[in-house]
């Protein structure tokens, strides 16, 4: 983009209003900032009139900032102008929708959208009707068909039925009584002004006046093609992660204004105690102050041992069942997807058949699935049992055997209880790993085995020593992301279990306990310190795999 | 241009259609369902005012166990609207797929989006009603004609009406928190086809001779559990209302009389631990505790099943000859059964707390509580003679007595209830994995009894 020599005097009459609004913008976003403290504008929480006050200084001072820039004629004061007035187009209509309750007009749409749907189909039907022309060939190739204009017209009536159907017109009607309020009328107009001044902005005039290069017009397209999602990631990811941080050293049950507790929460999470026991039953009681602490779990060393124990006994349990899960549901969703990944690799009939079967669990329900594993796990008319019995009735009459039949009771015996959950997390993310594994193995190239099997290697040698390497990324990966899933593990045991933490606590995990603390103990304060702690071991877990897999030349290539 | 033109239109009236049919008012028909229930008179007058100017919006809730409870309630709703004057009613069931009713409604209450009125767990009252969630109509209520606490069941009362400033109950305490919904406690269900197989007496029968105890249980049981290695004589869920009858039952409890300790080391609880204890690991006459014991049942593998009034729809239909009776009697001389119940609660945020309170009142009369009876889950919460007749009337199962047995005055049931002085929701969660410990054998009963109350004491606040 060419700079200009001169400014004619229309875009320097816009850059002189441009200068003017951001002064008045700054204007109104000091008294917006001021209002909440002055009474003007009603806000119940402190921390949301701080936050107000916090965002528009800061638009404020940008805005002041922009208005400088742009009478210098500076790019910055155009990226600045452009930036604040695009987000506070964003914010007024978001505030437009609100007002006129699309949100909580979802539930209306879904009553009626069923009834509309015959109109729809009309729609559809003229969708098809209209690309029936592409097997009539028309004698005059510049003139629609009738039949693409008949389809069209068609589709235009459907939509007008299934609009009129599902209640738009009444929705059209409700929308604008509800803007009917000043708040509505203010937003509205906020948006149009704001929206008008962005395009201004973006005009090639206005653009060559402020020194914008071809450079700047790409990052603005890339910054807005991106502002959904970064926006989105900022308001609802990135907002409660800051604010659970916040929680985390308060008292917070959620309900009410939190009071600052500093580090106790965390304090409380890491406070243990290790004690020498002279008996192997001697009570913790004796050993500790059983008034703060619990007993954990004891190390047994000869006539004595080593007693743990805990302020918050339950997070250690969590812990060391989380970590118990991840160790054995890890390598079983992972192993066995990469030997069925090559099983299914090969060109044998039916296997895309297959490639489904196994993939189905992982897009199944996992509520849904947790009930039917609850119904094969019954001890008494579950089908796992039922075949293990049978299996046992069946080998004792064959061999003469005197094999007792086990008669398992996978979700009520403590020592089973875990294993249940890995195999229902293993089964379920096992096909998920098993396609990731055959995208990497597609990805290998050919020659490497034909190159191979002139070397006069064999199978296992190729697996060894091409598949494997190859497949380092790929395993990196699925590695990373199911320990990463593993750490969080809730809903199996949530469902699974009755109750969910298990005969002794045998399948309480760290997500399990903060939803008890946050959502069941009105703890919300304590639930987000264990969930920044469990922040912490799955961010330290995945930097020693990223480590480790440093050390591989091949990933890093 | 002009097919590009029209197929932008077309676009633009799709986004459309789902952005302003999303505005328009949601169409609530009430589902058309049968009166179920024999006219009881209300007991109170519900509509005292002159018909306001403009009806007020008044969104209630409570939790529903299925499709049929949802018709019911959505029915109750729009007759009560037409009843109760200057009040537009909406009902909303509450919970969903992915979200469970008391989560949704804790987030609701946390985000100020909560309705007027709501249903919750007797358990919860404290928490709710310390973190000042549920308002005290205690005021409204010394206000209406005809108000009577003692209308009602003197248990959920009791800790609807205590005031955790002045630790008193009762109708002068100054608090009410809210009306109980219905109640409910526990029987046997009985598989009476495996009872007569076995050879063994009908419970009902010992049961009216008052030769219905622990013993002549144990013979049940063992009688029933001998018929095969899959049919066993007993089966109970996994939560603290099965485990805790026969700890009431044999004079002991989870909390000391004021409920500001645990009880649960006391010799008596330890006692009726341990004989539940005996019915899974010693006599082996018991569902593997932890294992839902209701297919089993449905299957006809268990001769006895304990539940509440709750199960019998789903219980109507197993194919074998059922029937209920009481809990058997313990050391103490009862069947240390539970008085559950859950209340309707007024929001503490709520723009109409009078027209609100009205609501509690109308849910709660003898005629709308006889309406929900009849689906056979509920028992009315209104000590009232006709809601009791129409109860009865309710079958199967035959013998409904048992239920009104088990939360008779003379049963002496244990009132479900919160901890004004301690997090229950803390203490269920220390309790309940270390009896499961104890009845599946990994514990005993002495070391559960040696450390039990070291953990659970610290769950209350003095």
């Amino acid at each position: 983009m060419a700079v200009p020599s001169q400014i004619d005097s229309q875009t320097n009459l816009i850059l002189r209003l441009y200068v003017f609004w951001r002064i008045l913008f700054a204007l109104l976003a000091i008294f917006g900032a001021l209002a909440p403290w002055l009474g003007y504008f009603p806000v119940d929480s402190t921390w949301l009139k701080g936050g107000l006050t916090l965002a528009l200084s800061v638009a404020a001072i940008f805005s002041g900032v922009g208005a400088v820039q742009i009478s210098r004629l500076h790019h910055s004061g155009r990226m600045i102008s452009l930036i604040l007035d695009y987000l506070s187009f964003v914010v007024c209509t978001v505030v437009v929708l609100n007002t006129g309750e699309i949100f909580l007009g979802i539930d209306a749409l879904a009553e009626t959208f069923t009834s509309g749907l015959p109109f729809l189909g009309i729609a559809i039907a003229g969708y098809f009707l209209g690309s029936l022309d592409e097997y009539f060939p028309q004698k005059e190739q510049t003139s629609e068909s009738s039949l693409k204009i008949v389809g069209q017209w068609v589709m235009l009536t459907g939509f007008i039925l299934f609009l009129w159907r599902v209640g738009a017109v009444n929705g059209i009607f409700y929308f604008f009584g509800k803007l009917a309020q000043p708040l509505g009328i203010i937003s509205v107009f906020g948006a149009l002004i704001f929206g008008f001044a962005i395009w201004g902005m973006t005009q090639q005039k206005i653009a060559y006046a402020l020194h914008a290069k071809n450079s700047d017009e790409q990052i603005i397209n890339g910054w807005l093609f991106l502002s959904p999602n970064l926006l989105g990631f900022l308001v609802f990811f990135a907002g409660p992660l800051l604010l659970s941080f916040y929680f985390s050293f308060t008292d917070s049950d959620a309900f009410n204004t939190p009071n600052w507790v500093g580090f106790d929460n965390y304090a409380r999470i890491l406070n243990i105690r290790f004690a020498w026991l002279t008996a192997p039953d001697q009570l913790a009681r004796e050993v500790v102050d059983i008034k703060i602490y619990d007993e954990v779990g004891r190390f047994l060393i000869g006539n004595g041992g080593i007693l743990f124990a805990a302020a918050d006994k339950f997070f250690w349990l969590a812990l060391r069942n989380t970590l118990t899960f991840v160790l054995f549901a890890v390598p079983l969703s992972v192993i066995p997807a990469l030997v069925l990944s090559n099983i299914l690799n090969s060109k044998l009939p039916g296997m895309k058949f297959y490639r489904a079967i196994y993939f189905m669990p992982s897009i199944a329900a996992v509520v849904g699935i947790s009930l039917v594993w609850q119904w094969l796990y019954n001890a008494t008319i579950g089908y796992i049992n039922y075949f293990v019995t049978v299996g046992i009735g069946f080998w004792n009459n064959l061999f003469n055997l005197a094999v007792v039949d086990p008669k398992i009771q996978w979700v009520s015996d403590e020592k089973t209880a875990l294993l249940a959950v890995v195999i229902i997390a293993a089964w379920q993310t096992m096909g998920f790993n098993t396609v990731l594994f055959l995208a990497g193995l597609q990805n290998i190239p050919r020659e490497l085995y034909e190159a191979a099997t002139v070397d006069g290697a064999g199978a296992w040698d190729k697996f060894w020593r091409i598949t494997l390497p190859m497949l380092a990324p790929t395993t990196f990966y699925v590695v990373s992301t199911t320990t990463i899933q593993a750490m969080q593990v809730f809903e199996q045991v949530f469902i699974l279990m009755n109750p969910p933490e298990g005969p002794n606590n045998s399948t309480i995990t760290l997500v399990l306990y903060l939803y008890r603390n946050g959502f069941q103990n009105f703890q919300q304060g304590y639930a987000s310190a264990i969930a920044w702690v469990l922040f912490i071991v799955i961010f330290g877990l995945t930097l020693v795999q990223f480590q480790r897999q440093r050390r591989s030349s091949i990933y890093e290539g | 241009m002009k097919n590009s033109l029209l197929m932008k239109v077309l676009s633009l009236l799709v986004v459309a259609s789902f952005a302003l049919s999303a505005c328009g008012t949601p169409a609530t028909e009430a589902p058309a369902t049968e009166a179920v229930v024999t006219e009881a008179p209300a007991t109170e007058a519900v509509v005292t005012e002159a018909p306001a100017a403009e009806d007020v919006e008044i969104r209630w809730r409570t939790r529903p166990d299925n499709q049929e409870e949802i018709d019911v309630y959505s029915q109750i709703s729009t007759e009560l609207d037409a009843e109760i004057d200057g009040v537009t009613l909406t009902y909303e069931p509450g919970g969903s797929e992915g979200a469970n009713y008391q989560d949704q409604l804790r987030a609701e209450v946390a985000a100020g989006t909560a309705p007027d009125v709501f249903w919750i767990p007797g358990t919860d009252v404290a928490d709710f009603a310390t973190r000042g969630l549920i308002l005290n109509a205690a005021d409204v209520a010394a206000a209406t004609d005809g108000f009577n606490v003692d209308d009602f069941y003197a248990g959920p009362m009791d800790h609807l009406t205590f005031n955790p400033e002045t630790s008193t109950s009762g109708a002068g305490s100054g608090a009410l928190w809210g009306l109980p919904r219905d109640v409910s406690t526990f029987a046997l269900y009985l598989n009476m086809d495996l009872i007569n197989e076995a050879g063994a007496p009908d419970p009902r029968e010992l049961a009216a001779n008052g030769e219905w105890d622990w013993d002549a249980f144990l013979d049940v049981a063992q009688k029933t559990r001998a018929l095969g290695s899959d049919v066993y004589g007993y089966g109970a869920s996994a939560w603290w209302g099965p485990y805790g009858v026969w700890l009431n039952a044999s004079g002991g409890g989870f909390f000391n009389e004021d409920r500001t300790a645990c009880a649960l080391n006391t010799e008596e609880s330890l006692a009726g631990l341990d004989f539940q204890r005996s019915l899974y690991q010693d006599f082996d006459i018991a569902t593997p505790y932890g294992e839902d014991a209701e297919p089993p049942f449905r299957a006809g593998k268990v001769a006895m099943f304990q539940n509440g009034r709750w199960a019998t729809p789903g219980i109507r239909t197993v194919d074998f000859e059922w029937d209920v009776v009481e809990l058997p009697a313990g050391p103490s001389g009862t069947a240390g059964n539970w008085l559950f119940w859950g209340a309707y609660v007024i929001n503490a945020n709520t723009e109409h707390p009078e027209e609100a309170w009205k609501l509690v009142q109308a849910l709660t009369t003898a005629q709308t509580q006889g309406k929900i009876s009849a689906l056979g889950a509920n028992i009315p919460s209104r000590v009232s003679q006709e809601a009791l007749d129409a109860f009865l009337t309710f079958s199967p199962p035959a013998n409904n007595q048992a239920f009104l047995n088990g939360i008779a005055a003379d049963a002496n049931p244990t009132a479900e209830g919160p901890l004004w002085a301690g997090s229950w929701p803390e203490f269920d969660q220390i309790m309940g994995p270390a009896i499961q410990g104890v009845l599946t054998g990994a514990t005993t009963v002495e070391d559960f009894g040696a450390t039990i109350c070291d953990e659970a004491d610290k769950v209350f606040t003095n």
